[in-house]
């Protein structure tokens, strides 16, 4: 068809390579922010993100960015944010001038740089901080006290439905991936297998979706979002999307885990004030390009686990058969507590007879070589 | 989880292709099985699922056509969430036929490539699915079984063991007897918490046999295992004859291919973990894990399992040996060595995402655009129009939007499927929004996730 009339020199996904999607969560958790706020306040941080992600859409003209909270009572979008109901407008994507109108009346009137900013770049600088700026004040003191951790898991799968969505979108698009390109609508080939055609189709042929979280919360209040978060990152690790970690402060057991699962970056920035930097250089490669460089990541993971009844951290555990329930220590009445079957100790505190018999040996093989030992010594020192 | 209907998109087989029917109406005959029943049988060539298509009110059929795709995702969707005692430890044997009939070309390119290949996708998803799985592969030929691999954690040998068949010809008659013995000899010695699986691909219609298979299916179903067969060619009856008996009745193991999709979705089929169905068969036990950390060393050193070098490993938590690769047996111990992301892997078998409910057009006005992804929802239609889109198909909303019965967020059908097939996490549980209705869910989600 292309052929025919001369259109095949515009088909861009034979050729060109393939537009990235970025998703940043950034964790705005403000009890974290707050104790960071002598070396990198909050206002400089959203700064630097804002350059890295003008940095990631100049990079490919079709480049795509999404930004995603983690706050302390809930995941929100940052960018691209959805028409509410107050101000229902329709199409949001596609239709910049939308997003213009609601951000007219606002109290900064756009100075003459901002007029002459490239397009893209100003649409994201305008949206992440007005909604930043919204999901700050909409923080009531009540919703600090009660809790100190933040919503990683909804916002690990907020961006995964969004990179989903968008992944569907580009194949619909560019015919990529769907299985039966007469058939305009097939919406099902695409998406059923969506998860497949990632794990198998060639990477280069869709969509390159990464997410990088920047992350400040310590993971302790975290515990109870384990099976969720673990969740995404199987998700993640199934779609072939790294998740990259820019950790500025606290302690992030599980997200060490997300880069080392997703063979994504975790960088653990010993100078926050560098965050830009460590952004730019690390950060910004995509997937292609990153086959090239030797990546930043951690060698020594923390895999050991939490057992279910005291929150210790083990590395020998008692695993229920069933339920796969971790127990730091041997159940005294051997029912398991998550799930309430019996279980049987089957031969745990049974000496291996092994022990007994290698002694016997050793202490012949010690007698042995002593024996003979001695006299062969005596002679060397003699001459 | 036993009815696994699936839809055909663009696959007809040859024999309608020549038929008389016209060139239109190739589009409809797509959904044509939809209401099969009973899998194996051949009800499907009499069905004429074009009949039941009706013309939307401008003439066309792409609103019944964009319906009936919505509906068969949702169909898939609809499994039970009831949490099942699952299974999770799971001991299979992959029996493939590699005698002469898989060199039939009804499957392209042929019955043998295609069956190797999806044995190949096959062992790559059961390991996704059941990290801590044991698995082995056997082959029918000439009258014999061969051992392809052995039992064993790790797929890249599984796999490279099935991509090394490719360069043999399939050949001979299949011993279905013999495969079995075969398996049952591997699986004999497998810890009885775990279960006993065997998975036939049986491309023949015959099976030569030294013996009475019925005496193996008699001592097959004392040790406990369960047999599944994917046939290829047509239903033969000793196979659902064992899958009946081994699989306490229930038949359903058994499925016939249709076209290359089917088959596909037949074996992959066998990757959920199977529903356990009563105390007796396994008797559960408290397993002693390791749970060791990954360490790097500045000179390589030998490992334990392989005698290679490597500079990378883990260090067992009891013996410290270093071990190359996880999940593993200690090679010096015997301490099961596992990463704790290999068990929760597990988990969402074990703590299944609740099914989304339809929305009917009295709440819809609720949203306006999907929870999760932003997409526009169709506006809400004026009140007399609500009646006529209703009861369309069975099992789709009406007004496209799916609602999380806990947190009360609408999504739409590509957000419903992706949440509950790939990430299985709810989208507006985890993010901690709910809709004013209920205030007291909040509680009610914070104690779910401290339950899990």
């Amino acid at each position: 068809m292309n052929t025919i009339d001369a259109t095949e020199h515009y088909e861009t996904s034979a050729h060109d390579r393939p537009p990235s999607l970025l998703t940043i969560i950034v964790d705005t958790n403000p009890h974290a922010w707050a104790l960071l706020n002598p070396t990198l306040p909050l206002s400089t941080a959203i700064a630097n993100i804002l350059v890295f992600l003008n940095a990631h859409l100049a990079c490919n003209y079709a480049n795509e960015v999404a930004v995603v909270a983690s706050h302390t009572h809930k995941a929100t979008w940052l960018y691209p944010v959805e028409p509410t109901s107050t101000n229902n407008n329709n199409s949001k994507d596609t239709d910049g001038d939308i997003t213009m109108h609601s951000q007219a009346p606002s109290p900064h009137p756009p100075s003459s740089t901002s007029i002459n900013k490239y397009r893209p770049f100003r649409i994201v600088e305008e949206q992440v901080s007005s909604t930043l700026h919204t999901l700050m004040s909409s923080t009531t003191p009540d919703s600090l006290a009660a809790t100190t951790s933040t919503m990683m898991a909804g916002a690990l799968t907020l961006a995964l439905s969004h990179i989903n969505r968008r992944t569907i979108a580009w194949n619909e698009a560019h015919g990529g991936d769907v299985a039966n390109p007469n058939e305009p609508h097939n919406p099902t080939s695409s998406s059923t297998s969506s998860s497949a055609t990632n794990a198998r189709g060639t990477p280069e042929s869709t969509l390159q979706s990464r997410i990088l979280i920047l992350s400040v919360s310590s993971s302790t209040g975290s515990a109870h979002q384990y099976i969720p978060i673990m969740n995404a990152i199987f998700a993640c690790q199934r779609l072939h999307i790294p998740i990259d970690v820019c950790k500025l402060s606290g302690d992030a057991v599980f997200l060490q885990q997300a880069s080392d699962a997703t063979r994504g970056v975790y960088m653990a920035l010993e100078e926050p004030r560098g965050l830009l930097q460590y952004l730019m250089m690390g950060f910004l490669p995509d997937q292609r390009s990153r086959r090239h460089l030797v990546l930043p990541t951690r060698v020594d993971v923390d895999f050991r686990a939490a057992c279910f009844c005291h929150r210790r951290v083990v590395d020998v555990g008692f695993v229920c058969s069933i339920c796969l329930s971790i127990f730091c220590e041997p159940l005294g009445d051997g029912v398991c507590l998550t799930c309430g079957s019996r279980l049987d100790m089957s031969d745990y505190g049974a000496k291996p007879a092994v022990v007994a018999r290698k002694k016997k040996k050793k202490k012949v093989k010690a007698n042995g070589p002593s024996a003979t030992g001695t006299p062969t010594s005596t002679p060397t020192p003699g001459p | 989880m036993a009815d696994s209907d699936e839809e055909y998109i663009g696959e007809i087989s040859e024999d309608e292709g020549e038929s008389n029917i016209p060139r239109g109406s190739r589009g409809e005959t797509v959904f044509r099985s939809k209401r099969r029943k009973h899998r194996g049988g051949a009800e499907w060539e009499v069905s004429r699922t074009w009949e039941t298509l009706v013309e939307g009110a401008d003439g066309t059929i792409s609103s019944t056509v964009e319906g009936l795709l919505e509906a068969g995702k949702r169909k898939r969707l609809l499994r039970d969430t009831t949490p099942l005692q699952r299974g999770i430890i799971r001991h299979l044997i992959l029996v493939l036929d590699l005698s002469q009939s898989m060199a039939e070309k009804d499957l392209r390119p042929t019955r043998y490539l295609l069956a190797l290949r999806y044995a190949q996708e096959f062992v790559r998803e059961f390991f996704e699915q059941n990290p801590i799985s044991q698995l082995g592969v056997l082959g029918l030929r000439d009258g014999l079984a061969i051992r392809v691999s052995d039992m064993s954690g790790n797929p890249t040998e599984h796999i490279s063991a099935i991509q090394s068949l490719r360069d043999q010809d399939p050949k001979g008659l299949p011993s279905l007897q013999n495969g079995l013995e075969m398996a049952r000899g591997a699986l004999f010695h497998t810890p009885s918490h775990g279960t006993r699986e065997i998975l036939v691909i049986f491309g023949s219609l015959l099976s030569s046999d030294p013996g009475d298979i019925h005496q193996t299916i008699t001592t097959l179903i004392n040790d406990k295992i369960r047999v599944g067969i994917v046939g290829l060619a047509a239903q033969v009856a000793i196979c659902r004859e064992l899958c009946d008996k081994t699989n306490g009745g229930d038949d359903t193991a058994y499925g016939v291919a249709l076209n290359e999709q089917h088959f596909r979705d037949l074996v992959m089929n066998v990757t959920t973990p199977p529903a356990t169905y009563s105390q007796k068969q396994t008797t559960s036990s408290l397993l002693m894990m390791g749970f060791p950390s990954r360490t790097v060393e500045a000179y390589p050193s030998l490992c334990a399992c392989h005698s290679t070098p490597s500079r990378g490993g883990y260090l067992c938590s009891r013996c410290n040996s270093k071990v190359c690769g996880l999940p593993a047996e200690c090679p010096s111990c015997g301490l099961t060595l596992i990463l704790s992301t290999h068990l929760a892997r597990s988990y969402h078998h074990l703590f299944p995402l609740m099914n989304w409910v339809e929305v009917p057009w009295q709440r819809a006005s609720d949203s306006a655009v999907c929870f999760a992804c932003g997409l526009p929802f169709p506006p809400v239609p004026p009140k007399e129009q609500w009646q006529v889109t209703e009861g369309q198909t069975k099992g789709m909303s009406v007004s496209s939007r799916y609602e999380c019965t806990v947190c009360n967020n609408h999504f739409c059908i590509d957000c419903d499927l992706f949440a509950h097939e790939v990430v299985h996490n709810c989208p507006g549980c985890q993010s901690g929004v709910l809709t004013h209705t209920k205030p007291e869910s909040q509680e009610v989600l914070d104690s779910m996730n401290i339950s899990a």
